[in-house]
């Protein structure tokens, strides 16, 4: 099992879930961020801590949001570990609730 | 969320966490019995729950025996392998309706809370024990920190109720640093609680070496500069991955160990039983190793090398004596002869407590002694240094002796006594090496099984619950 990273994550990237994972097994992309699935231990910390509430336990992932788990899988093998909080992306706010954001997910690698 | 103090490391800190990285684990975890019901767990795993055992279990779901919610089912594939190949380990790691057929016990045995000046540490004894992870790769059933990892609510002290929290390292830091002030200023001894220095933490959860190698740095170098001189890591992970022990791990602890090498490091493991670190041979018997010994799984055997390799870190085994787990004596003879002749030292063994849904892991307090003696029978003086305790709240106490010599006029007196003595004691240790002496009662798993025959009691361990000695009854 694993936790996973869902829609509401995307162009808000507040990184609070970062801070508190004690494993480290979040990558980051331009505008969302996913969690390693064989890396996640599962302890549940990051849930609560997401202002999104974007993030779940695969078990509990509703149904129209069932494939971020191979999405987070996807994702994590090529971008960037991401290690330390961030600041949120600027208009995170206003993005936060937006429907169908997963049109504007950017799967870009980062350059550097 | 309010502001957070930060820590702010030294630059020797600074600098040997710069040398720190993480490694790449894939514990390929599988948590919850929902994936082994809708049979989407991988292949191999298939079946290692039976239908009937998953019916059972199911149908205990969102009621007050939910077994899950009890403690959450976890196992790492590690772990699953050996399971395959073992009784005992699927014992204790396979959920199971029995934990809960009797929900007796109590939410907090030790009475921890009563000893927890901040969140996430308890003070005790000289040792500080901190709380730096809520979880564990795989999950024991027969957890005695399952209201930590099942992150149950408890009553503080205060009476509030909350779920355990976990420590966080300014506060730490300034409780120690605070407290061994105090010590100082008043020529040795907390002008309070009369407590020496805090000199040695112990990192426990849930398992530490969940953490990543930077963490578990952070917390290594930030102890050291509070001046704690000896860190202990309680840790089940060589059991449950043991892969977690990689070059980058040992990287950290050489970078440490150059950076404070007054700090010596202890890693407290947890075995439970040989399955967990012998190989076995497709009859599912051990292997004899050419060179003498027996074979061990490589990985296990690799990683506990390389911590005996450096004369700074210390291993020491220690693990609760459980029903249908280890209640063996040849098993624990191999087990502790193992481990001495592999570098680990064979510290303690322990009775269960009295945790919520403890009576289907409890071995009757005779019983564990027992098991322990015959087990030591044909092992030298150095691999039979374990002894048998359980934790009093006064403090750690070994259970001696259990004799057969008639002790007439004694209730259970006429099966013989046992003999408890208080190895360590809260605060500072008056009470320390002290015995009490009890008639027999070869049911009893915990003190109260033998409040009605109390012989002699110089460690206290029943008038703090104003419970007389029998002789002290007659008198009256
Ligand atoms: S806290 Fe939530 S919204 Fe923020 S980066 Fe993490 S998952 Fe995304
Ligand atoms: S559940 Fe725990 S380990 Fe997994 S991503 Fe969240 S914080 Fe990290
Ligand atoms: S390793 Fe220790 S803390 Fe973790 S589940 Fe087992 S007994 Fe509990």
């Amino acid at each position: 099992m694993t936790y996973v990273v869902t829609d509401n994550c995307i162009q808000c990237k507040y990184t609070d879930c970062v801070e508190v994972c004690p494993v480290e097994c979040f990558y980051e992309g331009p505008n969302f961020l996913v969690i390693h699935p064989g890396e996640c231990i599962d302890c549940d910390d990051c849930v609560d801590v997401c202002p999104a509430n974007a993030i779940f336990n695969e078990d509990d992932l509703p149904e129209d949001k069932k494939h971020f788990l191979a999405l987070n899988e996807e994702l994590a093998q090529i971008w960037p570990q991401i290690t330390d909080q961030k600041d949120p992306l600027p208009d995170a706010a206003k993005w936060d609730g937006v429907a169908g954001k997963l049109e504007h997910l950017d799967k870009s690698v980062p350059e550097g | 969320m309010a502001p957070k103090e930060k820590y702010i490391p030294s630059e020797t800190e600074k600098a040997f966490l710069s040398t720190v990285t993480n490694g790449k684990y894939d514990r390929e975890i599988i948590t919850g019995l929902k994936k082994f019901v809708d049979g989407s767990v991988p292949q191999d795993m298939q079946g290692f729950y039976s239908k009937e055992e998953l019916d059972a279990i199911m149908e205990l779901d969102g009621t007050d025996k939910d077994l899950q919610a009890r403690m959450p089912v976890k196992i790492t594939r590690h772990y699953f392998e050996q399971a395959l190949k073992s009784k005992a380990i699927q014992t204790l790691v396979k959920a199971s309706p029995k934990e809960t057929y009797d929900l007796d016990g109590a939410e907090d045995p030790g009475k921890q809370m009563s000893y927890s000046p901040v969140e996430g540490l308890i003070h005790k004894y000289e040792l500080g024990l901190i709380y730096v992870a809520s979880t564990c790769s795989a999950h024991c059933r027969f957890c005695y920190r399952e209201e930590l990892i099942a992150k149950k609510e408890i009553t503080r002290e205060d009476g509030t109720v909350a779920a355990k929290g976990l420590a966080k390292i300014k506060d730490i830091v300034d409780y120690v640093l605070e407290h061994n002030r105090l010590v100082d200023e008043n020529s040795g001894r907390h002008p309070e609680t009369n407590r020496e220095r805090l000199r040695e933490i112990l990192m426990s959860g849930g398992d530490p070496m969940v953490l990543g190698n930077k963490n578990i740095a952070q917390w290594l170098g930030a102890l050291s500069e509070a001046g704690i001189e000896s860190i202990r890591i309680g840790t089940k992970e060589l059991a449950f991955y043991p892969e977690r022990f990689d070059e980058t791990f040992f990287a950290m602890l050489d970078a440490f160990h150059e950076a404070y090498p007054q700090t010596n490091l202890r890693m407290m493991v947890h075995f439970n039983h040989p399955d967990e670190f012998l190989a076995k041979d497709p009859d599912g018997n051990y292997i004899e190793h050419a060179q003498g010994g027996l074979e061990w799984i490589p990985a296990t055997r690799a990683s506990v090398k390389e911590f005996a390799r450096r004369s700074w870190i210390n291993i020491d085994n220690q693990s609760p004596i459980i029903a249908g787990i280890n209640d063996d004596s040849d098993a624990l003879r191999i087990m502790q002869r193992e481990l001495k002749r592999n570098g680990v030292e064979n510290h303690y063994f322990f009775c269960g407590r009295d945790i919520v849904g403890h009576k289907a892991f409890n071995v009757p307090i005779e019983k564990a002694w027992h098991i322990l003696n015959e087990s030591q029978k044909g092992l030298s003086g150095v691999e039979a240094h374990a002894r048998l305790s359980i934790t009093h709240y006064k403090g750690k106490t070994e259970v001696a002796a259990v004799t057969n010599t008639l002790f007439p006029g004694v209730k259970g007196g006429e099966n013989g006594v046992v003999i408890f003595k208080l190895l360590r004691s809260a605060a500072d240790a008056p009470d320390r090496c002290k015995v009490t002496i009890v008639g027999r009662n070869e049911e009893a798993i915990w003190f109260s099984g033998y409040d009605d025959r109390v012989i002699m009691d110089e460690a206290e361990l029943f008038s703090m619950y104003d419970i007389q000695p029998l002789t002290a009854i007659a008198a009256e």
